[in-house]
């Protein structure tokens, strides 16, 4: 929740954003209204996924910047 | 946990425990928010799991088990007072490869040496802010400041609402730095801002939206961020 607030206050003050989060928030996230969101399969705590798994962090990472410059307006959610 | 307590324990009880109880663990905290009846098919899947895992050495239906279960969870208590019908949306001013990134998450990360101290703490333990978690809800939160260059390992992580143990093992898998480095060092994007953020999200929302945002905004800003890659845990 924390972190959906923060995304609103900085795209109502002009800075884009791009949340990558795990599917447990979905639900959450999307009753925020935030413009972009990246679900990720993962537990939670580990939304980037397992310690040390360097290419899946980097997967996640590179869809959400795909995400990031993609997205045509509000309410953009994807699941990887 | 004395005997005589487990025998009067009911399945409820159990649940519960994990729930900051006399079991508390914050990947199975979900527990609390599940009926009988669910929890009670969640830990039949999740046992059947652990013997497929040790079978197969794989652990990937496990993990989607634990997974399946938060989100069962988290939907049983989605009342959270913050739904919106729309919200702003604020487009790339310029193509990705000319843009000044930034990264910040609600980990509680940070670099040995500057601990912000919470609640007035010094060196507060992992299990202190556990059992103070009530207390940091009633918070403003801190944000604090990590220079995408540090040294891995003096990075620190402390927050009473989540399973910290994957973080402590890699501070990537929720503070993605060297993942951005990476795509930085690839020429996705123009540069990073000199540091990456940080803060405890569990905290009083009222002091985020009506304190700390504003001035975070600003101080987000000055640095010259022109797009923010966020990180909920």
């Amino acid at each position: 929740m924390s972190v959906g607030h923060i995304a609103r206050g900085f795209e109502a003050e002009g800075l884009p954003t791009v949340v990558i989060a795990v599917k447990a928030f979905e639900t959450k996230l999307k009753n925020m209204g935030l413009p972009r969101v990246l679900l990720t399969p993962e537990v939670m705590g580990r939304p980037m996924g397992d310690p040390l798994d360097k290419a899946t962090h980097k997967k996640y990472f590179e869809a959400a910047v795909i995400l990031l410059e993609s997205a045509i307006g509000n309410g953009t959610i994807e699941n990887i | 946990m004395t005997k005589e307590d487990t025998e009067k324990e009911s399945f409820e009880d159990l649940r519960k425990s994990f729930f900051y109880g006399s079991r508390s663990n914050l990947s199975f905290k979900f527990l609390a928010d599940l009926t009988d009846e669910a929890a009670g098919l969640f830990l039949q899947d999740l046992f059947k799991q652990v013997v497929t895992a040790i079978d197969t050495q794989d652990v990937s239906d496990l993990k989607s088990c634990l997974a399946a279960g938060q989100i069962q969870g988290y939907e049983a208590h989605l009342k959270s007072g913050f739904d919106y019908d729309e919200g702003p949306f604020t487009p790339l001013p310029a193509p990705l490869s000319e843009l000044k990134l930034t990264l910040l998450t609600s980990s509680g990360h940070f670099l040995e040496g500057e601990d912000p101290n919470p609640l007035g703490v010094k060196n507060m333990t992992q299990k202190e802010a556990e059992a103070r978690i009530f207390d940091f809800l009633k918070e403003e939160p801190v944000l604090t400041g990590i220079p995408f260059d540090c040294d891995p390992g003096k990075l620190r992580v402390r927050h009473g609402g989540y399973d910290v143990s994957g973080a402590i093992k890699d501070p990537n898998v929720s503070l993605p730095i060297a993942a951005m480095k990476a795509l930085k060092v690839s020429g996705r994007f123009r540069s990073l801002t000199k540091k990456a953020y940080s803060f405890v999200g569990a905290c009083s929302q009222k002091h985020l939206l009506k304190n700390a945002l504003p001035k975070w905004i600003d101080r987000i800003k000055r640095a010259g961020t022109q797009a923010v890659i966020l990180v909920p845990v």
